[in-house]
């Protein structure tokens, strides 16, 4: 049975995804493992979540896939970032930067 | 949207490749690091966790998931359901009764209380009744109306109506006994229906003397003037007077009383010239924003005012007001409360059944759900399925008790006491079909949450594989077994009730009504009478016709009386000593009054126990005199003769000699106990409207043909009602008791059976888990009668603690239907005890199939089955 992550998590995931394939489109066997590396093994996105996300962000508009071939000549299916997608990232990146600055105040607190 | 469904099988087929691609990325990367093929194999496999759990995942996050899932959850259930259509069949049947009973009471309860009256704004409607001293006392007098209406500004309205007065309509081909309503001349427009021909009255013509306007009904406007438009300026003459039509109402109209035509109240108007004579009913429209709460509080105000200018009539009197719909359903409202609250059960029954029989099956299919949960449905999933099953069934189920509710409709409306002028027909429509279909659901959802929560939790399951075949039941069977002692409960409450009704009923039947109803006939009769004709001349003219009639062969004895028992009622005066001092409203001992011709009492068979009956010599200038019932004698003179006492009686001032005591009979209804009748001799007063009552020796309806011969060859212009028998009105004001009565025997007979047949499936479960351990008893020596008792045990505490139940849930609520009851009590024990014996028996039974069953159970087959 696959577990959900939590909600904020989810925003999350998808603004990394997001993130990943603003550099470059990439299939999704990529984006994991290219997560994986730049958080330092720190966020291990599997399978589970990611599809989901994936197909998600599909159906909303913000990336669109196609099929190619990989490194390897295999098949796969490659995730490109589109203009809706552009702007989404940078309304998460916003979010995030307020999101992160509000908690930093509490902690200040006194 | 639509588009998904079909799209999703390529979705899918587009996600396989996806992650078998994923896969093969996934061992191609593990490879180049220098792992074994198949080893690298073996763990891309486990890191990517389960296709079938996450191509279960993306298909929920799809647009239009939602309904995706549906259409394949109902697809899925339709397939199922194919498969057990047993247990669908005794699904669908047991639900359709539940459902199909609330269905038609619903449409009972809707156009009762719900729907719409047919008149402007009726919600700001109300209607009102006098009060003593806080306590409602009937209708009010036109005095105090005027007083009200002139000094109260809460109202857009305020309105005034007699109820229907039998007058003589001659004139035209054939003369006619019409009804009568004086009303004031705004009623029409407050109530915000205008006359569709003509006009309506003007403000004027009440304080005119002599105005002499109607507005006629459409009924009387067919049948008078054939509908036509030259009805408006035509002439009616009523008793001798002639008035003027005004205006004819639409078709279809009525408002609280039946009635032909209505007439304006003037100055001239002979009804209540005092005071403390009530005889009007007083209605009116609330201002826009006037609550009835702040109306209330004027009207007190007032009362107080007219209670100090008139402190001899308006003592303590006060008028209160209710919603016009509450007031014109309130006599339904106790039997539709009873009749609500038994389909509720059955239904709640019902529901306990097929619940039951979901559980069983739930039980059967552990294996099937578990294997589903392993592929990657999620519990929600499961639950949601197993609900889809659960609604669809019932919405199957409402559809046969959409069917099932015609026929209770049909029963109810032939026999339900309705047809009330205003008080609008039950019908099936597009709101009660909404009904039907809502209360499936909901009852779809109810009925299938805990078996699906069973059906779908692991523990359930873990149990189930770990039990032996030895247990003594699951926490399954252990909750059928609670569910099943609670149907009994209410099945039994519902029988005590049936029981306490049939009781009544019986009781109703056979009390005395104080007067004789084999073979006695009756009939109005009335000839125009105006200003000319004197009292002399009206006696004669019944004393010559119920000569007459007597002399008719077949005829016993005959004589008239202004009211005849059960058919009219109503009209009860003061009555007090000659000696003293004219009493307070509220203080009065008041009597039915009447007035009747010599003969009256031994043709109607109400006993004369003191002095005598009225004679020729009692008419017109001689010492007026009257005769009471036993119970006013008591009430009257507790400790005299009342024989020969000065009385004084209504707005007369003259007094009367009491001359004969005669017994009490039940003239006001039969379960009316107002015992107090005052009666005057006709033959003193005269009055031109009376009914024949006629005592044949044979068949009154053989006779009857004849009799109206008679009667309309001595007089071409008199007028002579149908007649009836008496044995017919009596058994027509049973009627709407009867039918409560039958309406809640056949629920509770349905809803014991349903109980039955639930406790029949318990234990026939309880004896199908238990087999293999029977077989194990029968091979170790048991006798077949061990195990019967043993199941019989069972079967009978469940039935026992329900009794118990059921007998404290009966008496706690029992109460709430006295006011049904006829001299039973709420507690009474032969209903308590019929009602349980008569469950018992029939659960009993129930019991004994499964018990003996278990009884014949083979070992050999039990212990090689299992």
């Amino acid at each position: 049975m696959v577990e959900n992550k939590t909600e904020i998590l989810r925003g999350t995931l998808d603004m990394l995804i997001l993130k990943t394939i603003s550099l470059a489109p990439m299939h999704g066997l990529g984006i994991s493992r290219r997560i994986e590396q730049i958080t330092n093994g720190v966020f291990q996105v599997k399978p589970g979540s990611l599809f989901p996300a994936l197909h998600r962000m599909e159906q909303e508009g913000w990336v669109s896939g196609e099929w190619g071939e990989s490194e390897n000549n295999r098949r796969a299916k490659y995730y490109e970032l589109t203009d809706a997608g552009k702007a989404r990232l940078g309304e998460e990146q916003k979010g995030w930067s307020r999101l992160v600055l509000t908690i930093g105040k509490v902690l200040e607190a006194n | 949207m639509l588009r998904v469904p079909f799209k999703g099988e390529e979705l899918d087929r587009d996600l396989d490749e996806e992650l078998q691609s994923y896969l093969d990325l996934l061992i191609e990367e593990k490879t180049r690091t220098g792992m074994d093929p198949a080893q690298a194999r073996r763990e891309a496999l486990i890191e990517l966790g389960g296709t079938e759990q996450v191509k279960a995942s993306v298909r929920e996050t799809r647009h239009g998931a939602a309904l995706d899932i549906l259409l394949h959850d109902i697809r899925f259930a339709l397939r199922m359901l194919r498969r057990s259509a047993g247990f669908a069949a005794v699904f669908v049947t047991t639900l359709a009764i539940g459902i199909g009973a609330n269905t038609a009471l619903f449409s009972t309860i809707k156009a009762l209380l719900l729907s719409q009256l047919p008149y402007q704004e009726p919600d700001r409607l109300v209607a009102s009744e006098k009060t003593y001293d806080g306590r409602d006392a009937g209708p009010i007098s036109r005095l105090d109306f005027f007083d009200f209406r002139r000094l109260c500004g809460s109202f857009d309205g305020f309105c005034t109506l007699s109820p229907s007065m039998r007058m003589a309509m001659t004139g035209g081909e054939r003369s006619e006994a019409v009804g009568a309503v004086y009303t004031t001349w705004d009623l029409f427009p407050t109530l915000g229906v205008m006359p569709a021909l003509g006009r309506n009255f003007t403000e004027g013509e009440e304080d005119l003397s002599g105005a002499n306007v109607v507005v006629i009904g459409h009924d009387l406007w067919q049948r008078r003037f054939g509908g036509s438009e030259q009805a408006i300026g035509a002439s009616l003459y009523l008793e001798g007077t002639t008035y003027e039509v005004i205006g004819v109402m639409p078709p279809g109209f009525r408002f609280l009383y039946d009635t032909d035509l209505w007439i304006v109240i003037d100055r001239d108007c002979p009804i209540d010239a005092q005071r403390d004579s009530h005889s009007l009913r007083a209605v009116g429209r609330l201002k826009k924003g006037v609550s009835l709460e702040q109306a209330q509080s004027e009207i007190d105000a007032v009362a107080a005012v007219l209670e100090n200018e008139y402190p001899e009539t308006n003592a303590k009197k006060g008028l209160r007001l209710y919603p016009l719909r509450d007031y014109m359903v309130a006599h339904v409202r106790p039997s539709l409360n009873l009749l609500i609250a038994t389909t509720g059960l059955l239904l709640l029954i019902a529901c306990i059944n097929v619940a039951g029989l979901q559980l069983a099956r739930g039980q059967r299919r552990v294996s099937e759900m578990a294997m589903r949960s392993a592929l990657g449905a999620s519990r929600r999933r499961l639950i949601r399925q197993l609900l889809t099953e659960s609604v669809i069934l019932t919405m199957v189920a409402g559809l046969v008790g959409i069917v099932v509710a015609f026929l209770f409709h049909y029963l109810l409306l032939r026999l339900l006491p309705l047809g009330d002028p205003g008080v609008p027909i039950p019908t099936i429509d597009g709101t009660v079909l909404l009904f039907a279909l809502a209360i499936s659901v909901v009852t779809g959802l109810v009925v299938g949450i805990v078996p699906a929560l069973r059906g779908t939790s692991r523990n359930v399951w873990q149990k189930l594989e770990t039990s032996t075949r030895t247990s003594e039941s699951t926490s399954g069977t252990r909750l059928r077994t609670i569910l099943v002692v609670v149907q009994v409960a209410m099945s039994v409450g519902l029988m005590i009730g049936c029981g306490l009704l049939v009781r009544s009923m019986v009781n109703l039947a056979s009390v005395n009504l104080g007067f004789e109803t084999d073979n006695v006939i009756g009939g109005t009769y009335s000839f125009p009478s105006d200003d000319q004709t004197t009292t002399a001349e009206r006696v004669e003219r019944f004393t010559s016709l119920i000569d007459k009639i007597k002399a008719h062969p077949g005829v016993w004895d005959a004589a008239a009386i202004t009211k005849l028992p059960i058919a009219s009622r109503g009209t009860d005066w003061p009555i007090w000593h000659a000696s003293e001092p004219r009493p307070e409203p509220r203080d009065s001992i008041m009597g039915l009054t009447r007035a009747a011709t010599p003969g009256y009492f031994s043709t109607i068979g109400i006993p004369l126990l003191r002095g005598r009956d009225f004679a020729a010599t009692d008419a017109e200038g001689s010492d007026p005199t009257v005769i009471i019932s036993e119970a006013l004698a008591r009430d009257l003179f507790p400790d005299r003769d009342p024989l020969g006492q000065s009385v004084k009686l209504g707005w007369f001032d003259f007094a009367f000699e009491v001359i004969g005591v005669v017994g009490n009979a039940k003239i006001n209804g039969v379960r009316s106990d107002f015992d107090q009748a005052i009666y005057l001799s006709s033959g003193q007063f005269g009055p031109p409207f009376q009914w024949l009552v006629i005592r044949t020796e044979g068949d009154p309806e053989i006779l009857a043909a004849g009799i109206r011969k008679l009667v309309e060859e001595k007089d071409r212009n008199a007028i002579l009602g149908d007649l009836v028998t008496m044995e017919a009105l009596v058994d027509e004001d049973l009627t709407g008791f009867r039918v409560v009565m039958l309406a809640l025997g056949l629920l509770s007979v349905v809803a014991m059976l349903l109980t039955a047949v639930g406790l029949y499936g318990v234990l026939a479960y309880h004896v199908s888990e238990r087999r293999n351990e029977f077989g194990i008893r029968t091979a170790l020596g048991a006798v077949p009668v061990d195990l019967t008792s043993l199941i019989m045990k069972k079967g009978l505490a469940m039935v026992g603690i329900g009794l118990a139940f059921g007998f404290v849930g009966a008496s706690l609520s029992s109460r709430l239907i006295q006011r049904l009851l006829f001299e039973i009590e709420p507690l009474d024990p032969i209903a308590y005890v019929g009602g349980a014996v008569f469950f018992g028996t029939v659960a009993v039974i129930a019991c004994l199939v499964p018990a003996w069953r278990a009884a014949r159970i083979n070992p050999v087959a039990a212990l090689r089955s299992e």
